[in-house]
């Protein structure tokens, strides 16, 4: 029953009369069996070669006009025997094996898996979550929390992963959330998303490198050792920042910095 | 989160309780991509893959050269099974082999139970308590008690699941192609459960198929 549509032309004369597209009539047949199809995705034309012009591969096949590829093969990258470009050049650059990759996890995917009920916002979001609900695919050496989709995120998370982008942080803590970052190593990350595998249960390991120890003492990357950082003191192990100096240095204590500098004399050796 | 679903006793259908299933059981929703890869699967496996054609080695002759390669002014021709030439080999053609593929085992549970939710929400999952059986092996016994429900032809014919061979049952629906079939739990396929009117099913072998395709 097909619904009976104005030219063109009238449509703007008579909006009015603009019905939409014409729906075909479902068919129903006596069985699902002959109604059975995978999804669309899963369905990929076959190309045969050779078999006329109108299926665009006819002719010469894909091949070009003749020379060697069109007759047989010819190496990737070989050059006639002339020195390829590849080896003239030679290897670029060098990889960095200490070089930490964290696997990346968006805010539009962790909002997703939360309205599908496959993570429970009301409850922490650690690595293991993430890791059995399959919002991660698996850990390298850590997980960075990016905002992808960061207008998408609603529901207030309690988050804890390796490193979250400012980007990230800012939309959690605007839904109301709460994020932390905590220092992981590939033993603990294991510790945490398969606890069956340890006889008796870990602790966590903390930061030794320097640059470890910074990113984890920094508010600004709501590290969790940043409530060690006093006021006045900068995450930073080995830059101060600029001000009045140290807390208790000043005339007061002139007396005990002048005691100690006499100890110091006494106790000298040249 | 469970559904209801109505006992009948056979061969009355007088309904005799409720009994509650897993949704995930009765109620999964439609999943046709799903059905589609069971029920094409399930075929792959039932094939035969016979069909068979001689290669030019298989065909009977000899290997003589038919003409001299040069000087006859005629196409040149090695001997007579070539597959250019009439009464030749075929050159690649069908030969026996397995056309099986394979599913993983969880996805084709899940069609088993989008199958048998499918039916569910139509109304078409008929679960018999105690025996699907006929008191004698009687044609007309059993195309009486079709008749009498509109489970034959007329109502697009009916699977009648067993837990166990039913002797009798399977004797009378023997020359009722046309009415229905009659098949035991492990006879029973996912494109079965698709493709007639109804099935009427025993409550043990309705277990049964839970305990078999159940999530776990």
């Amino acid at each position: 029953m097909a619904i009976a549509r104005p030219s063109p032309s009238l449509k703007f004369l008579l909006p009015g009369l603009f019905l939409g597209p014409v729906r075909h009539q479902q068919s129903r047949s006596a069985s699902i069996v002959s109604d059975l199809r995978n999804v669309a995705s899963s369905y990929n034309k076959r190309i045969r070669r050779g078999r006329g012009p109108s299926s665009g591969k006819g002719k010469t096949s894909g091949r070009g006009h003749k020379g060697q590829k069109q007759h047989g093969k010819v190496p990737a990258g070989f050059e006639g025997g002339q020195t390829p470009i590849a080896i003239v050049h030679g290897p670029r650059g060098w990889d960095n094996k200490y070089s930490e990759t964290m696997s990346p996890l968006n805010l539009d995917r962790l909002q997703s898996w939360i309205d599908q009920g496959r993570i429970d916002p009301t409850k922490p979001i650690t690595l293991k979550e993430l890791v059995d609900s399959r919002c991660l695919h698996g850990i390298k050496d850590g997980v960075k929390i990016l905002a992808r989709g960061k207008e998408e995120l609603k529901t207030p998370i309690d988050i804890t992963v390796s490193r979250a982008s400012k980007e990230a942080i800012k939309a959690i803590e605007a839904a109301g959330g709460k994020v932390v970052t905590r220092y992981f190593t590939k033993d603990g990350i294991k510790s945490i998303v398969y606890p069956h595998l340890f006889k008796t249960p870990r602790r966590l390991a903390n930061p030794t490198a320097r640059k470890d120890i910074e990113y984890y003492r920094d508010p600004d990357h709501r590290g969790y050792l940043s409530h060690t950082v006093t006021e006045g003191e900068s995450p930073s192990l080995f830059w101060k920042i600029p001000g009045p100096s140290k807390v208790g240095a000043g005339p007061q204590n002139k007396g005990a910095g002048a005691a100690q500098k006499k100890a110091k004399e006494e106790n000298r050796l040249f | 989160p469970t559904v209801l679903a109505t006992i009948h006793k056979f061969p009355s259908l007088e309904p005799s309780h409720f009994e509650a299933f897993p949704s995930t059981f009765l109620h999964a929703p439609l999943r046709r991509d799903i059905l589609h890869r069971a029920v094409i699967f399930e075929g792959d496996c039932h094939r035969f893959g016979l069909a068979s054609t001689k290669t030019r080695r298989e065909i009977h002759g000899s290997g003589h050269k038919l003409r001299p390669q040069k000087g006859t002014g005629r196409a040149r021709l090695g001997d007579k099974s070539s597959p250019m030439l009439r009464g030749g080999a075929v050159a690649h053609g069908p030969r026996p082999r397995d056309f099986a593929t394979r599913l993983p085992r969880k996805m084709y549970d899940m069609a088993w139970r989008n199958a048998l939710s499918y039916r569910y929400r139509r109304g078409q999952l008929v679960v018999v308590e105690g025996e699907l059986e006929m008191a004698e092996p009687d044609k007309g016994l059993a195309l009486s008690v079709l008749r009498a429900h509109g489970w034959g032809n007329e109502g697009g014919r009916s699977l009648l699941i067993t837990r166990f061979e039913r002797y009798n049952l399977k004797k009378a629906m023997a020359e009722l192609g046309a009415e229905g079939r009659v098949l035991t739990v492990g006879e029973v396929d996912v494109k079965d459960l698709l493709e007639m009117g109804r099935i009427v099913i025993e409550k043990e072998a309705l277990l049964h198929f839970q305990e078999e395709h159940s999530e776990e």
